[in-house]
């Protein structure tokens, strides 16, 4: 079976009458990303505080680095660095408080602390406030600093979740490549988003939909996956100056399901007697044929068309 | 049409209204809370406080050997005020029997008394009062007299002058000052208050902030978790009531009459109760807003129930019963009977007890509570 990180079988959560997380069985290779995605509600975190040992499965089994996660729920931990999705480091203490913290948290001295953080530190940038009270720090460096206290003690699996929510496309680029850097190293790393193109920059990706995984397996494949969940559709991509009134043209049009403009341009999701001709008979001369292209529908458009 | 800035202080009035009904109906607990909580305290401490002050435990001492009978015993109750809970065999354990708190007034029946008054020469009583409780204290002074008119009646002997004088001596607090008999429960109430404050707002805080999350997915464990946070609270209560008691001596000259070594002791143990109660009730709060209210609750509670300024003798059974579940009521006990009376332990063995036993329950059950909620992921 190859050495997979994480493995889950048929895990479930229910709280009362409502399933959070129904049967999900996924298996994540060692040294990879995987991205679950899915709307809010879906169950991503759910699973992930699952998987973390902070919330008993209903049913189901999962282990993480090889171990039970409900039998050997304080042995897990070691092995693990969590990112939850809100802020959640100490705000009254400085960003090195904080990663002294977090690190004897995990059983380190001082001097390890400040062996292993020392790389890290440089790495993310964050040396110069380290004398800063963290709740004065940007958001961006807020998600810095909770990275570096996750991943202090070096675990194989870190857990991420939504670890780029509401952080500016540079910072967020940035951590996506450190992450990509390190799983280079050999973690693994288990990350929810929201974000399509972060989702892009996975080595597998599950896609939850009430709690239910629909897709699952490399972007491509899932990509693949959703459009075979949602038959009868097409997708388009609009090149235009004229963003807003292209996209509220295309959203008025009978055969069209859906248009945004995502990327510069507008993407428009319809029924399958659409075409680029019918499309740029529909927009009345708003734009040219040449610059309407069937395209293949990016997650984005799938994503959209599921509802929590 | 064109829209104006509004001009009226009053603007948005309705919206901030609108916003707060629906806050307090969204939370039915904290809702039910508010409205039934301060109709249950009405009604709690209206039949629980009596300023009336009765039935004070009294022993007496009879230099003859010789007991009081049935009958003087039925006249001295007569008005209610005192009651005989007991007869010792010396002036010492007179005296001890203040100290330990088991009565409040003693009085030395003096030997060939009846003879004496029959025969019409005066006969001096020695009350000895309980100063350190102002309430008796006080109707203890005016209300001496009644021992000896009890007396005289029973011997016929009433005459002018009277023939049998009582000598009341306040004992512990001579000059029946406020700040000996506030003072030492005014410390545990403080102590209390401070501990269960601290705790509650951290935990909550935590818990609400998302750290406790965090903290969680590390190896620590609940119980060096719960450690880690009390000690240092524990650390700063302690150095709370180290000053105090300080600004009780010395700047209200109260005097410590008992071992201040095994007053820190009990008031160590006192302060790990408060730091548990502080745990225990974050981890029955859903949010800031019920820890608050249950805080205040039993904050109340504990202050007019606990001997702070009444009596626990005068409530009824049942409060009496709520009472003495309440750790409060003994660390008072302790304070008192160390601060005012020079209490031993021999003396305090009883609320000594009670207060580490309570410390090791709350801080158990508390302890347990936290940890089966963060296994349950409620934490």
């Amino acid at each position: 079976m190859g050495s997979f990180a994480i493995q889950t079988q048929e895990l479930t959560k229910h709280y009362g009458t409502t399933t959070a997380v129904n049967g999900l069985t996924v298996s994540v290779e060692a040294g990879s990303i995987f991205g679950l995605l899915g709307p809010n509600g879906s169950g991503k975190s759910t699973t992930v505080r699952m998987l973390c040992g902070l919330l008993p499965p209903s049913a189901g089994t999962a282990t993480v680095n090889g171990m039970d996660i409900v039998g050997q729920r304080r042995a897990v931990r070691w092995w693990i660095g969590y990112m939850a999705q809100a802020f959640a480091m100490y705000g009254d203490l400085t960003a090195w408080e904080n990663i002294e913290f977090y690190g004897r948290a995990y059983g380190l001295s001082s001097r390890e602390v400040r062996l292993r953080a020392s790389q890290m530190v440089e790495r993310t940038g964050i040396s110069r406030y380290l004398q800063t009270r963290t709740h004065k720090l940007s958001g961006g460096w807020q998600r810095r600093l909770a990275l570096v206290c996750a991943v202090l003690h070096d675990p194989p699996v870190v857990f991420l979740d939504e670890p780029t929510a509401g952080i500016d496309p540079a910072t967020r680029r940035d951590l996506w490549d450190l992450f990509v850097e390190m799983a280079q190293t050999g973690k693994t790393f288990f990350v929810t988003t929201h974000s399509l193109d972060e989702a892009e920059r996975c080595s597998r990706l599950g896609y939850l939909d009430r709690g239910t995984l629909v897709a699952w397996g490399s972007p491509q494949e899932v990509r693949r996956a959703a459009v075979g969940l949602q038959p009868g559709r097409r997708w388009f991509a609009i090149a235009t100056p004229d963003l807003i009134g292209v996209c509220g043209a295309a959203a008025g049009l009978s055969f069209v399901h859906r248009a945004t403009i995502a990327g510069g341009a507008v993407r428009v999701t319809a029924s399958d007697e659409c075409t680029c001709s019918r499309l740029a008979e529909g927009l009345a001369g708003r734009v040219a044929l040449a610059d309407i292209v069937e395209t293949e529908a990016s997650l984005e458009d799938l994503f959209a068309e599921t509802r929590p | 049409m064109t829209r104006r800035p509004p001009a009226s202080p009053l603007h948005g009035l309705g919206a901030v209204l609108y916003k707060e009904v629906r806050h307090l109906v969204r939370e039915p607990t904290t809702l039910a809370m508010v409205i039934i909580l301060p109709l249950m305290q009405l009604v709690i401490y209206g039949y629980a406080i009596n300023l009336h002050v009765q039935h004070v435990p009294t022993v007496y001492y009879s230099e003859s050997g010789e007991p009081l009978s049935q009958h003087d015993i039925q006249s001295l109750e007569a008005s209610g005020d005192f009651r005989i809970v007991g007869r010792v065999t010396s002036r010492a354990a007179l005296m001890h029997a203040l100290v330990a708190n088991t009565a409040q007034i003693g009085f030395v029946v003096p030997q060939g008394y009846a003879t004496d008054m029959t025969l019409g020469i005066p006969v001096r009583v020695p009350v000895y009062i309980d100063g350190s409780d102002l309430n008796v204290a006080q109707l203890a002074h005016f209300g001496a007299s009644q021992v000896a008119l009890a007396l005289e009646h029973r011997y016929g002997a009433v005459r002018t002058p009277p023939a049998l004088t009582v000598d009341p001596i306040i004992l512990f607090n001579p000059g029946l000052r406020t700040p000996v008999f506030l003072l030492p429960a005014l410390i545990g109430l403080v102590i209390q208050n401070i501990g269960i404050v601290l705790v509650t707002l951290s935990i909550i805080g935590e818990r609400e902030r998302g750290t406790l999350e965090q903290v969680l997915v590390t190896p620590i464990g609940a119980p060096a978790l719960l450690l880690g946070k009390l000690i240092p609270y524990a650390v700063v209560v302690f150095g709370d009531l180290l000053g105090v008691l300080a600004l009780m001596r010395y700047l209200f000259g109260v005097p410590i009459a008992g071992n201040v070594g095994l007053l820190l002791f009990l008031g160590a143990g006192f302060l790990v109760t408060s730091l548990g109660l502080g745990l225990l009730i974050s981890t029955y709060a859903r949010s800031q807003h019920q820890a608050a209210i249950i805080a205040a609750f039993f904050l109340l509670t504990s202050f007019l129930l606990s001997g702070v300024f009444f009596d626990i003798n005068l409530m009824p059974p049942i409060m009496q019963a709520v009472s003495h579940l309440l750790p409060l009521t003994y660390f008072i006990q302790v304070l008192r009977g160390i601060v005012n009376r020079g209490a031993g332990l021999a003396d305090l063995w009883l609320p000594a007890a009670a207060t580490f036993g309570l410390a090791a329950f709350v801080l158990a059950w508390a302890t347990l509570r936290f940890a089966r909620l963060t296994a349950k992921g409620c934490a």
